[in-house]
């Protein structure tokens, strides 16, 4: 992996979750990057004609850049094809198949220096979701696809009632407590997230501080000198709630720049002066603002 | 035009009329068949006509009919065999098996040394650990090959591939989370063994070449061809193809030909896109088809391998605890594919290897049929190697065939009594007898190049049931007779293609497509089957002698 590596993507769930609309926001929404999209079937998309730049077999071109390519029978040949392109994309969202181990899917990333996991996003059909977790024929599928996840979307909210989403988020809580879960309808959610959430990340990538609509961002600086060890056990306590981490700060063993991303937390040494930053983007079930003011214990307001 | 052939034996499957001596040819097809008596008959009606006797000492067959093929067989004879077994190449050369890693690597490097270009990469397939007692290929061992090229070593099975140091360092590979499709070394570095699509993905990044990409160029086409006319196949088939217009050119210039030496039914690899697309596709390729050319079929994959530890089996799933298999299409999406392409009035073949995945494609044939009903559907489940009685009884009322895996009897037999599904289970591998005695009409099939085209050998197999460690699979009520092993691979194949009207029996009016052997398959010891030498074939008249290679 290299730091011009291009994050992929990985949009898991069954048939009829909602994995298209989302696609379909994500190419519609793709602020200036230039997305490539591998997806099971064009026809579903429904791409509107007058966004559509240019079609050549298993390729739409549309008009903001972005391309949609056809997987067929054949993911690697897709994927390949993509990559073997004069003019790469700066961002590949994979449309896992309904059955797909989306974890296998990542793996290609592993052999490809090009390619890095930006993460696999699970939606979890909240009309169907007993449907599959209780199907003999697809329980074990259903199961693999939200281990695998680093951000789970429980989708069609919009379709049942209040408590049917709650009970279900403490389903999924408790199959995966690390894991982010949030509800999504109509398949809209911020795509800064959804392509941002920098599993595999080169650690120079700065996080974008925008602040998300739905989602908590804060930031501020700790102590110039925290124990990583006092950080990643404060950040354990939001961990369901948590989506992404960023600091760079100092310990007894030096600098360090500290990552948390898809439950994960990782540290490597940093060149150079620490400057106590720290940023989080969490769901709106992070504690509220003076609570993690005393749990990073923040010396003062950032710039 | 008009022949007479004189043989010792003809074997017709004909019920009224199971053996002859005489057979007569006109414009590719069978004018008469009979013995020395009918010829004065035969002479007065159709008129003068020569007698050939090129086949006096040789038994005449209907020409063999390859169910379930891959055109790939063609494109592997242009890569480096190094399997475990002989094999036999177009050009009737034997290569001769390896039967060990340094066998392979001293091969491989002895071929690298003697190429003009040393910098092109090497391709090798037919490779297969299971034979080396434990010890796994690294990319140490394909280092002793070349450090200056790429060096691939493809499995016999096509789901693994071994690399050399340059492919992954070329690649970048990462040690990554563990995943159970890189595998490790000792220190828990990558090995060079991949498995699954990463390693085509790796390979296709690195080369610029599709290794499984059968596209089907001429010489593909004509080594495939050749293969099939050494082990006496008249007729095989490509399971599947995504048919492109550029390659249905290719195939209609290359198998047209004349001296071509095989008829070539093509699948449409329907898994994948939507099915009114598909249907489509389909019907627009019905007027691009020949006497030699079809492309009658959709195939499905619903499932993985057995071996692979990817079908889906029913409880209690894989022997040694492994996780159950990957669904290849959704059991709902399979049920929406089934249901087009059988309104659409398209024969379906369906790729099941696990119990778990022939009872959703049969449900979803049952559901399709209920909603478009279709008396002689044909649909057919291909491998189907774990289907168990209740299953071919289901088959036998919905009119469902089956073309069963019967060499993995002998290639994975082993395996799948030590590992994959236990001694019980794997005694119903691949049941013929058994689907046959519930009344599905059956064939059995190599799927080359994963095993070695050869019908013989595949019907010595469903005869015999023995793995390759010399077990029995299984006991009588699992086997076919000789005679119906022989149906299996003539008339049965035709069926499964919807083709028994015009070829797989030697009938008047019929294709004139034979099989010329060196002895008689019905008065052999059935152990000695597979040794069986094929002398050549017939197709739609003409004939067409194996090569010998210098000796
Ligand atoms: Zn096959």
């Amino acid at each position: 992996m290299s730091t011009t590596s291009i994050p992929v993507t990985i949009i898991a769930g069954f048939l009829g979750c909602g994995k298209t609309s989302l696609l379909n926001h994500l190419l519609a929404n793709a602020k200036g990057r230039r997305l490539a999209a591998l997806v099971n079937d064009f026809g579903a998309l429904n791409i509107d004609s007058e966004l559509i730049a240019a079609q050549n077999g298993n390729q739409i071109s549309l008009a903001n850049g972005c391309v949609c390519c056809s997987i067929g029978d054949d993911l690697t040949k897709a994927l390949a094809e993509v990559m073997m392109q004069s003019t790469r994309p700066d961002h590949i969202v994979i449309e896992a198949s309904g059955v797909a181990d989306p974890a296998r899917i990542a793996a290609f990333t592993q052999v490809d220096r090009d390619l890095r996991l930006d993460g696999i996003v699970t939606l979890v059909d909240a009309t169907a979701h007993h449907l599959h977790a209780d199907d003999p024929h697809l329980a074990d599928n259903y199961h693999r696809q939200v281990t695998a996840a680093h951000f789970l979307l429980i989708s069609k909210t919009d379709l049942v009632a209040e408590g049917t989403v709650q009970s279900l988020e403490t389903t999924l809580q408790q199959a995966k407590p690390e894991t982010p879960i949030a509800a999504i309808a109509h398949g809209q959610f911020d795509s800064d997230i959804i392509l941002g959430l920098g599993v595999d990340a080169p650690h120079e990538t700065p996080l974008s501080d925008a602040i998300r609509h739905d989602f908590r961002h804060w930031a501020g600086h700790m102590p110039a000198h925290v124990p990583r060890a006092d950080v990643i056990a404060a950040l354990a306590t939001l961990a369901p709630n948590l989506l992404r981490a960023k600091g760079v700060l100092a310990d007894d063993d030096g600098a360090y720049v500290l990552h948390y991303a898809g439950g994960q937390v990782t540290t490597s040494a940093f060149d150079g002066v620490p400057s106590g930053h720290f940023v989080l983007i969490g769901k709106p079930d992070l504690p509220n603002n003076e609570d993690l003011d005393a749990l990073l214990k923040k010396q003062k307001e950032c710039a | 035009m008009n022949k007479i052939y004189r043989a010792k034996s003809i074997i017709t499957m004909n019920p009224n009329q199971p053996r002859a001596t005489h057979i007569a040819v006109r414009d590719g097809h069978i004018l008469a068949v009979g013995d020395a008596s009918t010829i004065d008959q035969w002479q007065a009606s159709w008129g003068e006509m020569d007698i050939d006797t090129q086949f006096a000492d040789n038994t005449l067959l209907p020409g063999f009919v390859e169910g379930h093929s891959h055109m790939m067989e063609g494109l592997f004879w242009q890569y480096e065999y190094v399997g475990f077994y002989d094999r036999e190449g177009p050009d009737g050369t034997v290569h001769a098996g390896l039967t060990s890693i340094d066998g392979v690597v001293a091969r491989l490097r002895a071929i690298n040394q003697a190429r003009e270009d040393q910098t092109a990469p090497l391709i090798a397939w037919g490779f297969d650990p299971i034979f080396f007692e434990g010890r796994r290929m690294s990319k140490a061992d394909l280092d002793g090959v070349s450090t200056e090229c790429a060096v691939i070593v493809l499995h016999a099975s096509l789901h693994i591939l071994n690399t050399n140091s340059f492919v992954m360092d070329k690649a970048g590979v990462t040690a990554g989370d563990n995943n159970e499709h890189v595998r490790r070394d000792e220190d828990g570095q990558p090995s060079g063994e991949f498995l699954g699509q990463l390693g085509m993905y790796m390979a296709m990044r690195t080369t610029g070449l599709d290794l499984l990409g059968a596209a089907g160029s001429a010489q593909t086409l004509v080594n495939f061809a050749n293969v099939a006319r050494q082990t006496g196949v008249t007729t095989a088939t490509d399971l599947a193809n995504p048919l492109p217009e550029k390659d249905v050119e290719t195939m209609r210039q290359t198998v047209n030909q004349d001296d071509f030496p095989m008829r070539l039914v093509v699948a449409f690899q329907g898994s994948g896109g939507d099915p009114e697309a598909g249907v489509a596709h389909i019907q627009g390729l019905q007027d691009k088809q020949s006497d030699k050319l079809r492309f009658s079929l959709v195939k499905l994959v619903a499932d993985g391998s057995i071996q692979g530890f990817s079908a889906r089996l029913k409880w209690p799933g894989y022997f040694n605890g492994a996780d159950n298999g990957l669904w290849y299409i959704e059991p709902e999406r399979l049920k929406d594919l089934v249901a087009a392409y059988n309104a659409a009035g398209i024969q379906i073949h369906i790729h099941t290897n696990g119990d778990e995945c022939t009872e959703v494609a049969l449900d979803a044939i049952e559901a399709a049929l209920r909603a478009a009903p279709w008396a002689d559907h044909r649909h057919t489940l291909q491998h189907c190697q774990m289907a168990n009685r209740a299953q071919f009884k289901r088959m036998a009322k919905l009119g469902v065939g089956v073309n069963l895996f019967s060499n993995h009897l002998y290639y994975w037999g082993d395996a799948h009594i030590s590992t994959t599904m236990g001694p019980e289970r794997a005694a119903r591998l691949d049941d013929a007898g058994g689907a046959l005695a519930e009344g599905v009409p059956v064939a059995i099939h190599s799927d080359a190049p994963v095993t070695a085209l050869a019908p013989l050998f595949t019907a010595w197999c469903a005869v015999n049931r023995r793995s390759s460690q010399g077990v029995q699979l299984g006991g009588d009520t699992e086997k076919l007779s000789v005679a119906q092993a022989l149906r299996a691979i003539t008339l049965g194949a035709a069926y499964s293609l919807r083709m028994d009207g015009e070829i797989g029996s030697l009938e008047v009016g019929k294709r004139a497509d034979m099989a010329i052997l060196a002895d008689d398959p019905l008065s052999v010891d059935p152990e000695g089957l597979k040794d069986i030498d094929v002398c050549g074939t017939m197709v739609g008249g003409r004939v067409h002698m194996n090569a010998k290679p210098d000796a």
